[in-house]
């Protein structure tokens, strides 16, 4: 009898606490835009009409877009090299994105501070170079904010790409060049379109992962470049609008779900070793 | 100890499929069975019941008189040999024999020394201080056997225990394994999918399918009378050739095959012949020959193999596609016409399905 | 793979190392400079910037507060998160496929949002102490590097092992524990260190759970930037940095190193 249950009861510690305190209070966080008195969308309504609302979210769009693109691309070219590099170097390599990846967020993107703030050393090495006179602050722009988050990015892609490209059998790589395929050939025509699913992977967990930062966009953007993560933490915490940051949570779970679920889908269905 | 084991009525489902229809065996005291069949068929699943680590929906399940069915897996003391050995990887070889006399609370001394005298009867002895992991597969096998042997289990289990060794140590193991189990009278179930093993290794072999027991003999039975189509092509009767009755004439049965062949069958080696009946034939059953006038059903030869010891022909007939050999000094070419004639020895008779 | 790289490609992996490495390097000598304000290269050097550490009192509470959470968090994700693995292979059968969907839930799910929602419904909506919110929240963002990790450890598992241990007479919870948890030792110790560095970093799920006198050490650190430029961040950056290191060389003793990349 206990044998039939067994796999029920040995995970409904995790299972209750997931659903009793994650699955719920988000849930309520969400319902909770719907009750409103003034109209089950108003809050919406209201998000999408102010000008200063949908610009934060197409910024915050076009910023995690811009660093998916970006940590993608240079992840992928990265990350080709490491798993074609020699075992020693390969693990030393391998080390250098895990160390990064396993230092937080803020001690990430404070650095940047160091590098772009006013007595930065960006400046310091324009000023020496003679090429501006006087210190200019790069920091706050959309600029900062996503080459911050393209450095907090590029090693998990790297690490999620190597395991990607070490999966491809070597004898596919080697049939293609007994077939008379250039390095070039081979890797346009067969590592590349085996890789697809792994980036498409790699791309959601970064599009996700930027759209809903706050540390780095706090750090480096400011209130000049305000995106949804401070935007929500400014109406729930600064305004004491917990509908409007309510607002803003549900506009990013659901943003984060569709491109999950629509990504995902298109990964396996990219997938030629899917089974 | 020895104990005779009894599975009565024994009904299991995965989730509502149903893996197991009301199978009941039982295995005399000392006596070793073998389930045997393709995967799926149920082998595995019986001994996992027999040994407790599923639950039957019905049925029962006694060994020495005393009743298994609800006592969990680890009161039952059931020695179990597995397919990859499962030889627990962070204990030395010694406490992996050790382990089943240290949960029966027996003192180190004494544990260790039973394990050493069990390792030397497998001829480990040497290697008692190693871990698992160095050892070959024919030794972790040993290893294996050993430490279900050493608590003494009124019941030896082994679940395809050689089936990850190659074809040489298989034959050598599948005998120290018989030797082993004949020495110490354990009553045994020996689950495989491979005939050879069975019939080598068995007192009485179960064939199995679909969760059901096709037949449970001795393997000289089973080699020579099935009592069914499914276990006649189990053990190589290829042939299965629908035959009517015409005339019954003192020793002899006239029977008449399709096309019209009529094949006298002595009475002294197929017993009673139904009227309606299958005629089961290995390919050495059908003997090949281009005698237009012997008894044979009438075939057209096609693709020719050596066998070594026989040419074996392709055929059509009547009776549709059968399998046929023929003499090495004779050989027919394909498409030539030829008979084929029945070996009473090598061939039987089934009731219709 | 075959060994022919195009020198622009190494070229460019190599960049992109240095542009990994290089802000790293900066914050390690930016601790270390003798100014009262953030530079690089330092100028003179000093290690009165970790000392200084120390001397304000919401670095020292913050990064007791930080290791207290981590530590409590790590420990109760592994104690659902153990057995909800096990669960989960060996019973595989039994379970749906959306329970292992849900125990990756906290990752999928906005940190920000659950942040803000056990704040909404648990601390203010139940009234529940700062603290315990704050130590759920972190329990549920490590629980998926628990669940994940020795779930991967036990799917490499032979149960036929378990099985066997049962077959010879030990008790099924005693065959966990000698048995069992010994052969995923490497998964436990990784899923540990995964779940502890994740919470002591994490700014997301503690940003809405932190109060007066309750406060991460990365949220202090995020506060104490927008008042003051001072070297004393970069030092308890290099402090994070030289936990990572530690971690790092945990691993690499018990798992090596490679064990990450995976």
């Amino acid at each position: 009898m206990l044998k039939r249950f067994a796999g029920w009861t040995l995970s409904a510690p995790a299972t209750t606490l997931v659903v009793v305190f994650l699955v719920l209070p988000v849930a309520a966080t969400i319902t909770a835009t719907f009750v409103e008195p003034a109209g089950i969308i108003a809050p919406y309504m209201e998000f999408f009409s102010s000008g200063f609302r949908r610009t934060v979210l197409w910024r915050t769009l076009e910023i995690s877009l811009i660093t998916t693109i970006i940590s993608v691309g240079v992840g992928f070219l990265t990350a080709y090299v490491v798993a074609r590099s020699p075992g020693r170097i390969k693990s030393l390599l391998i080390i250098a994105a895990v160390f990064p990846l396993l230092t937080g967020v803020v001690v990430r993107s404070f650095a940047w501070l160091i590098i772009l703030g006013r007595n930065g050393i960006l400046n310091n090495f324009l000023i020496g170079m003679g090429i501006t006179d006087e210190p200019f602050s790069m920091l706050y722009t959309q600029g900062s904010v996503i080459v911050a988050m393209v450095y907090l990015f590029v090693p998990l892609m790297v690490l999620t790409l190597v395991g990607v490209l070490e999966n491809i059998p070597d004898d596919v790589v080697q049939a293609a060049a007994s077939l008379g395929a250039s390095p070039a050939a081979t890797f346009r025509q067969v590592i590349f379109p085996l890789a697809v699913p792994g980036l498409i992977v790699g791309a959601v967990l970064v599009f996700t992962g930027s759209f809903t930062a706050y540390a780095t966009p706090q750090l480096l953007g400011g209130e000049s470049q305000m995106v949804m993560g401070t935007l929500m933490y400014q109406r729930a915490m600064v305004a004491f609008d917990w509908v409007s940051a309510s607002t803003i949570a549900a506009i990013m779970v659901v943003v984060t779900v569709a491109v999950v679920l629509f990504m995902t889908r298109a990964a396996r269905r990219l997938n030629p070793m899917a089974t | 100890m020895t104990h005779p084991l009894a599975v009565e009525h024994l009904t299991a489902h995965y989730g509502t499929t149903k893996v197991l229809d009301d199978l009941s065996l039982s295995v005399g005291a000392g006596e070793l069975v073998s389930l045997l069949g393709a995967s799926g068929c149920g082998k595995t699943t019986t001994l996992r019941l027999i040994a407790g680590f599923l639950e039957p929906t019905a049925g029962t399940i006694t060994l020495g008189g005393e009743d298994l069915t609800r006592l969990p897996a680890y009161k039952r003391h059931i020695g179990l040999v597995f397919q990859n050995y499962a030889l627990f990887p962070h204990l030395s070889v010694l406490d992996n024999v050790a382990f089943g006399l240290k949960q029966r609370g027996i003192a180190t001394a004494e544990r260790n020394k039973r394990a050493r005298a069990m390792l030397e009867r497998v001829g480990l002895d040497q290697l008692a201080d190693r871990l698992p992991g160095a050892l070959s597969g024919g030794q972790k096998q040993r290893v294996a056997l050993a430490r279900a042997l050493v608590i003494e289990p009124p019941l030896l289990m082994f679940d395809e225990p050689l089936s990850n060794l190659d074809a040489k140590l298989r034959v050598d193991m599948r005998v120290e394994i018989r030797q082993l189990q004949r020495a110490n009278n354990t009553t045994a179930v020996y689950v495989t999918h491979d005939q050879e093993e069975a019939f080598s290794i068995s007192d009485r072999v179960a064939i199995m399918h679909q969760g059901r027991i096709m037949q449970l003999d001795t393997p000289e039975v089973l080699y020579q009378r099935p009592a069914n189509a499914f276990v006649a092509r189990f053990v190589g009767f290829e042939n299965l050739i629908p035959m009517k009755v015409t005339a019954r004439d003192g020793d002899d049965v006239t029977a008449q095959a399709p096309g019209g062949v009529a094949l006298a069958l002595p009475k002294a080696r197929f017993g009673d012949i139904p009227d309606d009946f299958v005629l089961a034939a290995r390919a050495d059953g059908l003997a090949v020959t281009a005698d237009p006038d012997a008894k044979g059903l009438p075939a057209t030869l096609g693709l020719r193999t050596y066998l070594g010891r026989a040419y074996q022909y392709q055929c059509e007939t009547e009776a549709g596609p059968l399998i046929a050999n023929g003499p090495l000094s004779s050989p027919l070419e394909p498409g030539s016409t030829a008979r084929l004639v029945p070996v009473p020895d090598q061939c039987c008779v089934l009731k219709p399905e | 793979m075959p060994n022919r790289l195009h020198p622009a490609l190494i070229g460019f992996a190599v960049l992109v190392y240095l542009f990994l490495m290089g802000p790293l390097v900066i914050v390690f000598g930016a601790a270390l400079s003798d100014t009262t304000f953030l530079t690089f290269p330092p100028q003179g050097l000093t290690l009165r910037w970790f000392e200084r550490i120390f001397e304000i009192g919401a670095f020292r509470r913050t990064i007791v507060t930080s290791v207290e959470i981590a530590f409590l968090a790590t420990a109760l994700a592994l104690l659902i998160g153990i057995p909800a693995a096990y669960a989960l292979n060996r019973y595989r059968i039994q379970l749906p496929a959306w329970l292992s969907t849900l125990f990756v839930l906290p990752i999928l799910v906005p940190e920000i949002v659950l942040g803000f929602s056990l704040l909404r419904s648990v601390a203010v909506g139940q009234s529940a102490p700062i603290f315990l919110t704050l130590l759920i929240g972190h329990t549920l963002i490590v629980l998926p590097y628990c669940v994940r990790v020795i779930s991967a450890s036990l799917a490499s598992f032979d149960f036929s092992i378990e099985e066997a241990a049962i077959s010879l007479g030990s008790h099924p919870v005693k065959t966990f524990f000698t048995i069992v948890l010994p052969n995923v030792r490497s998964g436990v110790i990784a899923a540990f260190i995964l779940a502890f560095i994740t919470s002591i970093n994490d700014v997301s799920v503690s940003l809405f759970l932190t109060g007066p006198g309750i406060s991460t050490l990365p949220i202090q650190i995020l506060a104490h930037v927008e008042q003051f430029f001072d070297p004393v961040i970069a030092s308890v950056s290099v402090l994070l940095m030289l936990l990572t290191v530690a971690v790092m060389a945990i691993v690499e003793r018990t798992l090596g190193l490679t064990f990450l990349a995976k």
